[in-house]
């Protein structure tokens, strides 16, 4: 074997030995690298040379640097790093209205309460003004604190806008990242034999990476050695080295609201609903199942306190002697027509009114013309409703009754009807003089003092504040034991009605009841409460109401319906919670496999160190030794 | 499996900041003292607290107008003692004044202290309460309820209303009553009916308020007893225009007896004169102290004048005694609702006491089993630092030379 050849191999070895250093050192210096995959020299044996007696070893060779990575744990890290990027960003919106709702004194709830109190204090002492001024005041503070939480959510919502917009400038950025790697890519793999970049790979599967913590995504890896990637239901984010852009859009019906459009060549598409994952995911998640069902749900408090108080509020009498007027001022259904660059093309203007506070839902609707058949949708379920007769007899759904009010509705128009997002805004104390609050009843009932006989009139009740004769006065004479004639406005003075002890006597929208055993000539009277000013009879039946199961249907109290929307957001957070906790828990675990795969262990490189710092040496004493057969040889020609 | 040295250290950062994580929930807990810090802790507990604690207020709210009518009932309560006293002061002035000894002018200046204790009962009726309203005008509570009109009577202004209080979740108690219910709805006589002597009466026949002996013969109609001669009379029934009795003999203090009537007349009455009896009206209390008083003012100079007094007088009697009986009846009823507020709030106090042990349980942290709870928490940061620091000084590059 020719001394030659053995330098030759020794030096393969020299230099595969530093290769190997050199990669351990890479390895050592990117230990902290996010996402950065451990990298092998692959050695090889040099191709054998034939020498006569045998093929003799030439070396060996350094065949290519890998990357220790595996493609599906890769997958794995990106889809849950999505899903727990959603959940975080879902759990910290929603623990902001959580945390809103938690502050018991910040809260609706001693508000609520402070209110009622005040109603009490004026029940207790009707003509009492100080007393009348706490109940106004503290219905102020109520409305204001409807109108600070209110507040709070808009503010949410307006951050959710910038967040997405924030948000869609960083995958467009990722984007174009990845796009350009894509293009470095291919061409770094064509110009080498198929060598690959290692670290470009692991560069762009950290931007994928990046990309997933804002939006779900799924890629696939071209021949070349580009990476498609695809977001929302198959929307092309990159081709190759192509990125198209995401951008912000307005809402098709609510200016304040932004919704997310992919543009591809010069088509734009709004994609908001079908983005899941990652941050934007989560936002939008937020913004769909609880911002909006807790503003329509503290809407609905309010609109149900204005609308029950008002009612009753309207059948008492002020301290001027006429009817209660409005003691709440409350909003009105919102109704939004299609607008932007597809808006509505006929004319028609669609008027929604609340009828029946008892059926309201949190939803929001969308009512279509379907080719003259006009539908409408409640969001929360899908539930589609045809609205027979619409528009020429005003339809009424879960107690909103919507009207066309002018013009016409075109094929393919549409709305969208909130009827209780504004009722937390606009709720309102809609009297200020302490006089005008309407403690007493409109009438007042009375036996007449020269009666004989045992009879006695109850103090009445006032069944319909709307009648025009309720205040009018109106007699009820005895004829006998057994019948009695009623003389008055609005009575139809009937004659020789059977009288029956506690049977219910109503004219003009009141109800009276007359018991015991008149006699013939006995006279009771209902007349109106004139200076009643210390009656304070209406106000019981208002403070009555707190207590009242007036909304959901009959089932809840204006507290127990706030307490339902605190339980409500406080179960999704709980459950977000519980989720991203899972999420992350899940997260970590594919993370430690694949950095059990991928990542660097200090001291297995600091082992190959060694071992390779030992085959240098090897290798070097190789050459020692050649060097010494080669002086031996000399030395023996010289003489 | 591999680890790897980031991943190690990463995990160990990961389980430290875990641990201060949940240290700090509990250290809030411990510092606020509630279980519950936002809904998500326990949604469902938190929404039972906001009733609960709704419950509550409400419940504490009740106390408070249990105070405001316990407040208005005593004064409503003080004030009628007075009026019972005030009549029964009147009472013994007439007791004394019916007796035949007495003077014109002695009976003048009771008439005149009689006028003076009218004054101090309208006064009275007039009461205002804490807020300055009249207690007994009923809702017309800014309007003077009773007054003397110029010529003499007295009229009420106000209406027959009254009012209630919330005292607890489906009771509401009435915290006062009606000027009309205690000052005018008062029967005279003796509540059935009332006898009258015919101011023309030439005799000194004095009639006995009477009774009803049998309540299943009698009607409500008025008869007039006429005496025919000085031995006999006839009654008839008015109503019905029927002569009921004819020439009954006449015995001075002997029952006359028809139609489940029995009163009886005293005295010599004159042929010619006549009695009636009538059902009872209603007679307010100043009426019949004004009566009285009226009947004290007119002079006596003829046996005839002296018996028109005596009968004015028993009258104004039996309607004192009508009156006062409507007095008590007010205050013992007023005494009930005092009981029964009594007894409310017990109830509610009772009511309150188990809705705060169970908030309590819902929203209020155990103490001892948070500060357990602490202990184990700190330890385990303890721990997970620890065994951090030592952990991450294993390298074999410290052995590399």
């Amino acid at each position: 074997m020719p001394i030659g050849d053995t330098l030759g191999v020794s030096v393969s070895g020299l230099i595969a030995a530093q290769r190997a250093l050199a990669t351990a050192s890479h390895n050592i210096a990117n230990v902290n690298t996010e996402g950065y995959s451990r990298q092998r020299v692959a050695l090889g044996t040099n191709t054998p040379q034939f020498s006569g007696n045998g093929y003799i070893g030439s070396g060996v060779q350094v065949s290519g640097i890998t990357r220790i990575y595996d493609a599906f744990l890769i997958q794995q890290v990106r889809t849950n790093t999505s899903a727990n990027s959603q959940l975080q960003s879902y759990y910290n919106m929603a623990s902001q209205v959580d945390n809103l709702l938690a502050d018991s004194k910040a809260g609706l709830a001693p508000a609520l309460q402070e209110f009622f109190n005040a109603v009490q204090g004026v029940a207790n002492n009707p003509a009492s003004i100080p007393s009348r001024q706490v109940m106004l005041s503290s219905a102020t503070a109520l409305t204001d604190r409807f109108h600070y939480f209110d507040r709070r959510l808009s503010d949410l919502n307006n951050g959710i806008n910038s967040q997405l917009a924030t948000a869609v400038a960083e995958i467009n950025s990722l984007a174009a990242g990845i796009a350009k790697l894509n293009s470095s890519i291919t061409t770094a793999q064509g110009a080498n034999n198929g060598q690959l970049p290692n670290d470009l790979l692991d560069q762009r599967d950290i931007l994928i990476a990046k990309l997933a913590t804002q939006v779900a995504v799924t890629t696939v890896t071209q021949d070349d050695g580009a990476v498609n990637v695809f977001i929302g239901s198959g929307q092309s984010l990159v081709l190759g080295a192509q990125a198209n852009a995401l951008s912000t859009s307005t809402n098709a019906f609510d200016s304040s609201r932004k919704e997310v459009t992919i543009t591809v060549g010069s088509i734009s598409t709004t994609i908001t609903d079908n983005l899941i994952g990652g941050i934007t995911g989560g936002l939008l998640d937020f913004r769909r199942n609880v911002l909006d069902s807790a503003q329509n749900a503290l809407g609905r408090v309010a609109d149900g306190l204005a609308a029950t108080f008002n009612a009753q509020h309207g059948a008492g009498q002020d301290l001027n002697g006429v009817l209660g007027a409005s003691f709440f001022a409350s909003g009105t259904a919102q109704v939004l027509a299609r607008i932007g660059s597809n808006p509505n093309t006929g004319t028609g203007v669609v008027n929604a009114s609340i009828t029946s506070i008892g059926a309201l839902t949190t939803s929001d609707y969308l009512l279509q013309n379907t080719g003259g058949t006009y539908t409408l949708t409640r969001l929360s379920d899908n539930t589609i409703t045809t609205l027979a007769g619409f528009p020429g007899t005003p339809a009424t759904v879960d107690g909103v009754t919507i009207s066309l009010a002018s013009g016409a509705i075109n094929t393919g128009d549409s709305f969208l009807i909130r009827p209780t997002r504004n009722g937390a805004a606009n709720i309102g104390v809609a009297i200020s003089d302490t006089k005008k609050i309407a403690a007493a009843a409109p009438i007042r009932t009375s036996a007449t003092l020269a009666n004989i006989g045992s009879g006695t009139i109850s103090s009445g009740t006032v069944t319909n504040a709307a009648d025009a004769n309720l205040q009018q006065s109106v007699t009820i004479t005895f004829t006998s034991a057994t019948t009695y004639d009623v003389t008055g406005t609005g009575t139809g003075n009937p004659t020789g009605l059977p009288y029956t002890s506690g049977a219910n006597i109503s004219y003009n929208g009141w109800q009276i009841q007359v018991n015991g055993t008149p006699a013939v000539g006995d006279t009771f009277t209902v007349e109106p409460n004139t200076n009643g000013v210390a009656d304070n009879r209406n106000a019981l039946l208002l403070v009555g109401l707190q207590t009242q199961n007036t909304l959901a249907g009959g089932t809840a109290t204006y507290q127990a319906d706030y307490g339902q929307l605190v339980a409500d957001v406080g179960n999704k957070t709980h459950q977000a919670d519980i989720n991203r906790k899972a999420q992350e828990a899940l997260l970590n675990q594919i993370i430690q496999t694949r950095e059990a795969v991928s990542g660097v262990n200090l001291d297995e490189e600091a082992a190959d160190l060694i071992r390779y710092q030992q085959a240098y040496q090897a290798a070097a004493r190789v050459i020692g030794t050649t060097n010494a057969l080669f002086d031996t040889l000399i030395a023996t020609l010289r003489r | 499996m591999r680890i790897s040295t980031t991943q190690s250290q990463q995990q160990g950062i990961n389980s430290i900041l875990n641990q201060q994580a949940q240290l700090n929930k509990t250290q809030q807990q411990l510092a606020t003292g509630q279980r519950i810090l936002t809904p998500s802790d326990d949604p469902a507990g938190a929404s039972r607290a906001l009733e609960l604690t709704q419950a509550v207020s409400v419940n504490d709210q009740y106390q408070s107008n249990i105070d405001a009518a316990r407040t208005r009932l005593n004064l409503e309560e003080s004030t009628l003692n007075n009026v019972n006293s005030l009549l029964q002061n009147v009472r013994t002035l007439a007791v004394q004044a019916n007796n035949s000894t007495l003077n014109n002018s002695d009976r003048a200046s009771i008439a005149l202290e009689i006028r003076q204790r009218l004054d101090e009962l309208l006064s009275l009726a007039n009461t205002k309460d804490e807020n300055n309203d009249y207690l007994f005008a009923g809702y017309k509570g800014q309007t003077q309820p009773f007054a003397r009109t110029a010529a003499g009577s007295y009229i009420y202004n106000g209406d027959q209303g009254q009012r209630f209080l919330q005292i607890g979740p489906t009771r509401q108690v009435a915290v006062d009553d009606s000027g009309t219910a205690v000052f005018q709805l008062i029967r005279n006589g003796n509540g059935a009916f009332t006898t009258l002597d015919n101011t023309a009466n030439a005799g000194n026949g004095i009639i006995d308020t009477g009774t009803v002996v049998n309540a299943s013969a009698y009607q409500a109609h008025n008869f007039t007893i006429t005496f025919t001669s000085s031995t006999t009379f006839d009654v008839v029934n008015n109503t019905t225009s029927t002569t009921i009795l004819t020439a009954q003999p006449y015995s001075s203090g002997g029952s006359i007896s028809f139609n489940g009537i029995q009163t009886s007349i005293a005295g010599a009455p004159a042929g010619g004169d006549s009695f009636t009896v009538t059902p009872s009206a209603n007679q307010d209390v100043f009426t019949t102290l004004k009566n009285m008083a009226v009947a004290l003012e007119t002079p006596l100079n003829s046996p005839a004048g002296q018996a028109k007094f005596n009968n004015a007088m028993n009258r104004s009697l039996t309607d004192i005694d009508q009156s006062l009986n409507n007095i008590l009846a007010t205050l013992s009823g007023i005494g009930a609702r005092i009981n029964a507020i009594d007894s409310q709030q017990d109830v509610n106090d009772a009511y309150t006491l188990q809705i705060r042990q169970t908030l309590s349980t819902v929203q209020d942290l155990d103490y001892a089993s948070a500060a357990s709870q602490l202990n184990a928490q700190l330890l385990a940061l303890q721990a997970a630092q620890q065994s951090f620091i030592k952990v991450q000084n294993l390298s074999l590059f410290n052995y590399l030379t």
